[in-house]
């Protein structure tokens, strides 16, 4: 019966009568009406600002005014700016941080979580408060806690723990990058806490009781069922924090605006005080360029892979 | 399965979509006064300072031109530290305010390149703005042989100090060098931080110590040459004015270590002088309108604070060396509807020697730099803050501030730099080399603000 419905010729499928075309025509037309305003919205705020920003980085623009083209001027120098190169290493070593640190500690905390029936609502809320407090509030908090006259390490020497004590965390250009990660990472870490253990509670129990059975221990159970069943869920994540890890500003603003002595400057900072202070903004419309492109980079990255055929 | 909207309904629906789109992108465009009104966008310290500002002058201006077809101002309080950014962008996409703040000539500069600002020249005469200003402080705003921004306020740097704590320890403000370095010694030596200095809160901050080392080492003739195209910022006066300041630094005479200096806060600084846990403080005359809530009843301690010119640093350098500073100057934006009747406003903000006192009194705030005959200074004022205005009114030995007479560019680097130079990342001959390469390059490109002589004329 199947060979003879295979061997047997298809019928081309009737054309579509003229009402029924127009129906589909006119659906159609619809979807895009109701995405239509949103497609303005885009256009106006993001595709034109981006092009605009294209456009600048060939010109010698202050920002104001008139802009006059000159070709590849600004991505020569930017090349051969030591700002730029400081500001990007930077970025790089904030990106492998956050796709370490941070990750670990949320896979950590949330396949512990995932062990636990009891409080596991309390935990998932405590540790996701950090991610709704205003950055620029909990900013100003470390900014306190981490005062070497006012803070944790002047507190601990008042008990009687001196280890602290005198460390300036944000004013030693040796400390201040890896500070300003490590209260980043309080705000982040428990935002990741929480979507990985959205994706661990959709793995099948049953796999986990096969493993048992098995003899399988904790770890196994983590690294052979758990981590390569969230794998999509840990590649977007990952996808998303080097694109976020090149945005950066915000804390750094915050906490150091750069300093001491460019320590902690990023593309970000940089770009912001190019265009604002130096009043170089088609030389800082460029350096914006060089972190679309790295954005651009990670997600043809992701989309290869995708196509390749990884479960991701 | 999808119900097909009635046609009238999809397009009232397609329709509203599009009329909010267009109502978003127009609130885009910034903020443009309409009808019979100039807005102005300005930025204050502190709450009391907005209300002030807003009943003496906004508000006083108002009344005085109540009635008729006048326009009356509309003030629009922004960020103290982004004003000036948000006014570039505002301007830059065609609208911003009818009158313009700018953080002074370098900013100012930019807006005239791009044709942003109306010439004021036909005012000067009218509004007899060359006999109320100072001539130097009205020739900042001058670009091309035009004016186009009358200068908001006159500040200086000082030595500011607390005279129970010098005189328990027997010191006085220092007028030279070697009375500067004795004082440190000694108190380094008592565990008294000798300079009470940091960058925490405002990161150029550091610009100011560059500012007065510059003018007190090298001295204003010689930094007038190199503002001028006629003696390079690699002379080896400028490379030793910058060691001398590094090595400071390396004593931990300043705000207790480098380390310390980029994050101790204005705050601290202010109770570490009231405290007498530090001596002196360099810093500009927006102290008077800060240092108040730390000393005396308020702060619940019987403090005083007072203030001595800068001392000389270098041999041939007279001491009470007075670096000018314009901070804020106001200008008005090619696009205002009102341009006669927004003049007449700057003149009521800027030009009355008598309302400016006032201001000075009330609140601290540096007046605007007109000519202040001893008599129009309110019988209230705190006499400290007289003093000092009466010695910047007739002062013969002026110097310039980095952020009012240097290139935006150079400004930049000097105060960005000047941390890796503090950190030993950068040495000060480095320093000096790269300063040189930018400024010369803006100096070229005629970005340097109008300069007065260093005699004061």
């Amino acid at each position: 019966m199947a060979l003879l419905q295979a061997s047997r010729p298809k019928a081309p499928p009737p054309p579509p009568a003229p009402t029924a075309r127009r129906r589909k025509l006119r659906r159609s037309f619809i979807g895009f009406a109701f995405m239509a305003p949103l497609l303005a919205v885009n256009i106006l705020v993001i595709a034109v600002p981006a092009t605009q920003s294209i456009w600048y980085s060939f010109t010698d623009w202050t920002g104001l005014g008139p802009a006059d083209f000159t070709g590849l001027d600004n991505y020569r120098r930017l090349f051969g700016d030591p700002e730029f190169r400081n500001a990007l290493w930077h970025n790089t070593l904030w990106t492998a941080f956050f796709l370490t640190v941070p990750m670990a500690m949320g896979l950590f905390g949330a396949f512990l979580l995932s062990r636990i029936k009891r409080f596991q609502m309390l935990f998932r809320v405590a540790y996701f408060i950090p991610y709704v407090v205003a950055t620029v509030v909990s900013g100003s908090i470390w900014e306190s806690l981490l005062s070497p006259d006012q803070g944790i390490g002047n507190g601990l020497a008042d008990m009687g723990l001196p280890f602290l004590d005198d460390v300036n965390f944000l004013g030693d250009p040796d400390l201040a990058l890896g500070t300003v990660a490590f209260v980043n990472t309080w705000q982040w870490w428990g935002f990741l806490v929480v979507i990985f253990l959205a994706s661990m509670q959709a793995v099948n129990p049953s796999q986990y009781e096969a493993a048992r059975l098995d003899g399988a221990n904790l770890w196994q159970e983590f690294w052979h069922i758990t981590l390569p069943a969230i794998r999509p869920t840990l590649m977007f994540l990952g996808l998303m924090t080097v694109i976020w890890s090149f945005l950066i500003f915000d804390y750094i603003y915050i906490l150091t605006q750069g300093g001491p002595a460019g320590s902690t400057d990023v593309l970000g900072t940089l770009l912001y005080r190019t265009a604002f202070a130096n009043q170089e903004a088609g030389y800082a419309a460029s350096m914006g360029v060089v972190m679309g492109l790295i954005s651009v980079i990670a997600v043809s990255g992701f989309l290869y892979l995708r196509r390749r055929g990884w479960d991701i | 399965m999808t119900t097909p909207l009635p046609r009238r309904r999809f397009l009232q629906l397609t329709g509203a979509a599009a009329l909010g789109t267009t109502v978003l992108s127009a609130c885009g465009t910034g903020a443009g006064a309409s009808g019979n009104q100039i807005e102005l966008w300005n930025a204050f310290a502190s709450k009391d300072i907005e209300n002030y500002f807003q009943q003496h002058f906004v508000d006083g201006y108002n009344k005085s031109v109540s009635g008729g077809n006048s326009a009356k101002v509309r003030m629009t309080v922004k960020q103290i530290d982004t004003l000036d950014r948000l006014t570039q962008t505002a301007v830059a996409s065609g609208s911003g305010p009818d009158i313009i703040t700018t953080s002074g000539p370098a900013q100012t500069l930019s807006f005239v390149d791009n044709d942003n600002l109306l010439p004021l020249d036909s005012y000067v005469d009218k509004l007899g703005w060359q006999d109320a200003f100072l001539p130097w402080a009205l020739d900042t705003g001058r670009f091309g042989g035009k004016l186009y921004a009358l200068p908001s306020n006159l500040e200086t740097l000082s030595v500011y100090y607390n005279p129970a704590t010098l005189k328990q320890h027997g010191w006085q403000p220092p007028k030279s060098r070697a009375e500067f370095e004795d004082l440190c010694k000694d108190a380094k030596a008592k565990g008294i931080t000798p300079v009470a200095a940091g960058n925490a809160e405002w990161k150029r901050a550091t610009e100011w110590h560059v500012s007065w080392v510059l003018n007190t080492f090298a001295g204003p003739e010689i930094l007038h040459e190199a503002l001028t195209g006629q003696r390079r910022w690699t002379d080896p006066v400028f490379v030793d004015a910058i060691a001398l300041l590094k090595g400071w630094f390396d004593k931990g005479w300043f705000g207790g270590g480098t380390d310390r200096y980029f994050t101790n806060k204005f705050t601290a600084m202010y109770e570490q002088l009231a405290s007498g846990k530090a001596a002196l403080l360099f810093n500009g005359s927006w102290t008077f309108s800060e240092i108040t809530p730390y000393f005396g009843k308020e702060a619940g301690n019987d403090a005083t604070w007072d203030w001595a010119p800068l001392p000389s640093m270098n041999s041939g350098v007279p001491a009470g060396v007075q670096p000018l500073s314009i901070g804020v100057a106001f200008s008005l934006n090619s696009d205002c509807e009102h341009p006669a009747q927004a003049a007449a406003a700057l003149d009521y903000f800027l030009a009355d020697a008598t309302r400016q006192l006032g201001y000075l009194s009330a609140t601290g705030v540096a007046p605007s730099p007109v000519k202040m005959p001893e008599q129009d200074f309110p019988a209230d004022i705190d006499p400290r803050i007289k003093r000092q205005y009466l010695q910047l009114n007739s002062a013969k030995n002026i110097g310039y501030t980095t952020w009012t007479f240097w290139p935006p560019k150079s400004d930049t680097y000097l105060a960005e730099q000047m941390e890796k130079v503090l950190t030993g990342d950068l040495s000060p001959k480095d320093y000096c080399a790269g300063l040189d390469k930018v400024f010369q390059e803006e100096l070229k490109a005629g970005k340097r603000p109008p300069l007065p002589d260093p005699n004061g004329a």
